[in-house]
């Protein structure tokens, strides 16, 4: 980790993120008939720009700038006075940029915009704003993150093995051991160094005045200049292999699984538009009809949905729709299965499971593996292609219902070199042909190499790692009453998913308690068992 | 067919900062409403959203209506099998049409009601109506498929358990009621759960107890007419027929003190919530928007308890909470996030000594003012899309069953004054009706 941090400093001069981050570009998006005004301030910096040991500074500058307060004004002088006007503003950091969203009625614009300019311009970094933003920032990644949702857990768990040893492994809210390291000085330092008048691009909509956004451009020239030294985005390293590992902790009901391997495309290739189809077909976010929801929600009851991804989606559970504000140039192919009952909660349900030895994470793996491989081998066919290219046609517009998410969306275009994704996205699809996404799919899919994460009970994780090192059977355990209404053509399939083969290379099996305490995997007192 | 490339939202709210106050309606679009013969009231918001529509049809059926014991969560369960298929739609059929919609798709349940909603191309409204019609009307699963259908709910529960605040919100139910079916979640007790695929006649019997018009209402909002849309809903809803049955839930007695409900958990943060026995929602009686002025007043980020206890003392993390609004009377739940376990009797106090000031000390006028204002932009600030409009109308619609309680609520906001604010906090905030809930390493907290 850190030898290719240091290597990616010394050569972030060559580097050519901060060419593409057009300094201060402003997007524009009036709506005279709207009744509010959004402003997005996008600069290009985000969690890559941590430095080693202090895992988390970035999005905690970003944090600390928005709850705290401006030169002339404290953070409860602002709550006071934007109180009646229901005005909100929050900022954020990802992987590769950190955003303030600033949202006003149009009718105190004038009145809310001194705020805008004075947190951004003056922020006051008082001591006092600092340390409780900082508290937050720590109780988030010593506790929330391992105690609030087991799926979110594993998802940013799988981002961690995936990047492992580059500056996308941490988590955007850092390390425990990082964000304990971070002074208020760190943080100044690093405002004024990655939150420069060169990395910024704004985004006003609404109902706005003529004039406006050029009087906001002229502003914010005050920043300081510089161009900040973004590094180069790390890349997953392809795995060698099936890896899995499993994180034990105490009282989980079930097992919840996040898998993926490294993409190499993003929005900015047109090729994306073809694979967005065939990840519809096979695993579209919360919707029905996609085959693996099919199969292990819908024939056999086995979680509550399961989904697959050719990008980050933040938020998983709880945005129904693609979210804004998360570009990222260093991509990955994930698949979510939603948790599973574990040996321990079946037995305690269903007497005639009693024998059982693991519950049902290792059969729903294979049967998402043998969907994919029937995938990349077969095609999808002329009728499925039609049907999902005019399913995201239509759908794909939903993105941008509201005021923010279509300054959002237009935002996010920017950074991947497109002007309006949703816009070009459709134009991408209206020519595709069904050849263009079986050729993507066999381009950029495959299961062989993949990296596993089960966040599950203790008293699940050994049956299931020697299971899966052991590449033994997993048959489904149903209940008796339910399989006895089951149809053969169901069970009989289930005979060929239980023996499938999906041989596993190497299983860890992790303490929760030792996750995201430091950067890298180099605390080995966490791997409680190593299987090989 | 697609939606039309600008789908550009757009609203004409405007309050002047001096007539916040006025009479005006707060949604600045008229509701159409067309009661049609079976019961089943329409409801049609014409909205500038070129090519878009929201489609919804509420419910007024939830886990209030689980009167029979062992089972609970049957309203969510249901909600589930409404995917499951009719003899004209089978299931594969069913999601190949609305997959052919484009629509953003799904539904949900709660206390008092079942939500089900589209939102997609509106020159697919048709077809949504014939699938929502059919469905509503004709649904027909297998044995087979409700006892599969009972294993998603399971997975919906275990995602769930792992959110402490989610178990604990669980057990404040349990201990707050006794008698009302409020002392269960949505999601159900878990043995219910589990005992769902067991349930079949059951599922049936529901089925004709709620899935009825005079249980329903259908709202759409968006790029519609209401000729178009009560033409539609003629041709396609008229032959619903209305059923007889009405719940009876028993009545919560009264409380007469507190109670404590408590759970232990390591590595989380401790967590303080005051749980008041609240109203029932009304857009008649002043209490529940007094209610909501003064929970703004006491317990928002501008209000001098989250200050002292999250800006200065940096005792909290979080300080929030109100009532939230349902049929039957429920809680008032204020909430604090701490850094200390040792904290919790202390933030206890000043959570109290705020609601015992509020009793009798006169709101100034100018943060009462305030605090409506802030209310009305709240809600301005929101409706920039027919989704956001529609999820509005359905939750005034299954409170009182007329989507028009929206605009009354807000008018009674202007009516509150210092003197209800006081009216209410000595009439809720009492310790014979309180629940007090934590979440501390420890095996107990003796809060007093």
């Amino acid at each position: 980790m850190k030898s290719s941090y240091i290597k990616s400093i010394m050569i972030l001069a060559l580097v050519a993120f901060c060419d593409k981050a057009l300094a201060q570009e402003i997007v524009e998006l009036p709506l005279s008939k709207s009744n509010k005004v959004v402003i997005e301030l996008m600069f290009r910096n985000g969690s890559i720009c941590d430095p080693q040991g202090k895992e988390g500074l970035t999005a905690l500058t970003a944090s600390v700038v928005a709850q705290g307060g401006t030169g002339t004004m404290s953070a409860s002088d602002i709550k006071d006075k934007i109180y009646p006007w229901a005005a909100d503003y929050h900022g954020s950091s990802d992987k590769e940029v950190s955003i303030f969203t600033f949202e006003v009625p149009a009718d105190f614009l004038q009145d809310f915009y001194p705020i805008v300019s004075g947190l951004i311009l003056n922020p006051s970094f008082k001591e006092e704003d600092f340390s409780r933003v900082k508290s937050n920032h720590q109780n988030y990644v010593d506790q929330l993150i391992r105690q609030s949702s087991d799926e979110e857990y594993g998802k940013k768990f799988l981002e961690d093995m995936l990047f492992r040893g580059t500056n996308y492994q941490h988590m955007v809210s850092g390390t425990s051991e990082g964000v304990r390291s971070i002074t208020l000085e760190d943080v100044k330092k690093h405002y004024s160094t990655f939150f420069t008048r060169n990395n910024l691009s704004i985004g006003i909509a609404g109902k706005y005045p003529e004039g406006f956004a050029q009087k906001m451009k002229a502003d914010f020239q005050k920043l300081p200049a510089g161009t900040p030294p973004v590094p180069a985005p790390g890349k997953a390293k392809m795995p060698e292999g099936i890896n899995v590992e499993i994180v034990a902790k105490e009282n989980a009901l079930g097992s919840a699984i996040s898998a993926g391997f490294p993409l190499s495309i993003t929005r900015s290739n047109d090729e994306f538009a073809a694979l967005m189809v065939a990840n519809s077909w096979l695993g579209e976010h919360r919707k029905s009809y996609s085959r693996l929801y099919q199969k292990i929600r819908e024939a056999r009851s086995m979680n509550y949905g399961d989904y697959t991804y050719i990008e980050w989606y933040d938020n998983g559970g709880s945005n129904m729709l693609p979210p804004y504000g998360t570009p990222r140039s260093s991509n990955y192919f994930s698949i979510w299965i939603r948790p599973v009952q574990t040996a321990k909660g079946l037995k305690d349900q269903y007497e005639e499971l009693k024998h059982i030895n693991i519950g049902h994470a290792h059969f729903a793996l294979r049967m998402t593996l043998k969907e994919m491989d029937e995938l990349i081998k077969n095609g999808m066919n002329q009728d499925e292609f039609e049907k999902t290219r005019e399913f995201l046609r239509s759908y794909s517009k939903l993105y941008i219902q509201s005021l923010d998410k279509q300054l959002g969306f237009l935002m996010d275009s920017r950074f991947y070199g497109r002007k309006d994704w949703i816009k070009e996205l459709d134009a991408l699809l209206a020519k595709l042909t069904l050849n263009d996404v079986n050729t993507a799919i066999r381009k950029h899919w495959q299961t062989k190499n993949l990296n596993v994460v089960i966040i599950t009970d203790k008293s699940e994780a050994e049956p299931l790692a020697q299971s899966l090192k052991n590449n033994s059977p997993s048959p489904m355990s149903y209940s008796n009453d339910l399989k006895s209404t089951l149809p053969a053509e169901i069970l009989n399939e289930d005979k060929l998913v239980e023996s499938y083969p999906m041989p596993v290379k190497q299983v860890n099996i992790i303490d929760s308690e030792s996750t995201f305490r430091k950067s890298g995997m180099s605390d080995s007192k966490g791997v409680l068992k190593i299987q090989k | 067919m697609f939606l039309l490339a600008c789908i550009f939202a757009s609203s004409a709210i405007c309050f002047g900062h001096s007539d916040a106050e006025s009479a005006e309606k707060i949604l600045p679009y008229p509701i159409h409403q067309k009661k049609m013969a079976n019961g089943l009231n329409v409801v049609t918001v014409p909205f500038d959203s070129p090519g878009l529509a929201a489609f919804y049809i509420v419910v007024r059926a939830g886990s209030r209506d689980e009167i029979e014991p062992g089972k609970s969560g049957f309203a969510h369960f249901f909600e589930h099998m409404m995917f499951r298929g009719t003899e004209k739609y089978p299931n594969d059929k069913y999601s190949e049409i609305l997959k052919s919609t484009g629509a953003s798709a799904n539904a949900n349940t709660s206390l008092d009601r079942t939500l089900y909603h589209m939102t997609g191309s509106s020159d697919k409204l048709e077809i949504m109506f014939d699938l929502e019609s059919d469905r509503f009307m004709n649904l027909k699963y297998s044995v087979q498929d409700f006892k599969t259908e009972a294993g998603a709910v399971k997975g919906e529960y275990t995602k769930n358990s792992a959110n402490p605040y989610t178990v604990l919100y669980e057990k404040v139910l349990e201990t707050a009621f006794d008698k009302h079916t409020y002392k269960h979640t949505t999601m159900g007790f878990f043995e219910d759960i589990v005992d769902m695929p067991n349930q079949y006649d059951y599922s049936i019997e529901f089925f004709k107890r709620f899935y009825r018009p005079e249980y329903s209402t259908v709202i759409v909002v968006g790029d519609v007419t209401p000729e178009q849309v009560n033409a539609l809903s003629e041709k396609y809803f008229s032959k619903w027929e209305p059923g007889t049955y009405k719940t009876v839930v028993e009545a919560e007695p009264e409380q007469k003190g507190t109670r404590y409900t408590h759970l232990k958990r390591q590595g989380f943060p401790p967590y303080l919530q005051l749980n008041y026995k609240g109203p029932a929602f009304s857009d008649k009686e002043i209490d529940m928007p007094a209610l909501d002025v003064l929970n703004s007043i006491l317990f928002s980020e501008k209000s001098d308890l989250y200050k002292k206890l999250v800006l200065n003392e940096q005792k909290c993390r979080f300080v929030g909470g109100g009532a939230q609004d349902s049929r039957d009377p429920f809680l008032i739940m204020l909430r604090s996030s701490l850094k200390k376990t040792d904290d919790l009797q202390y933030v206890k106090d000043e959570m109290v000594a705020a609601l015992e000031k509020a009793k009798t000390t006169p709101v100034d006028p100018q943060v009462l003012k305030d605090t409506k204002m802030h209310l009305k932009y709240s809600f301005a600030m929101h409706i920039d899309n027919p989704t956001a409009i529609a999820e509005s109308l359905s939750a005034y619609t299954w409170l009182t069953g007329d989507p028009e309680s929206l605009n009354r609520l807000y008018a009674m906001y202007d009516k509150v004054t210092a003197e209800d604010l006081m009216m209410v906090a000595k009439k809720y905030f009492v310790p014979e009706k309180l629940t007090i809930a934590t979440i501390s390493p420890n095996d107990s907290e003796s809060i007093k």
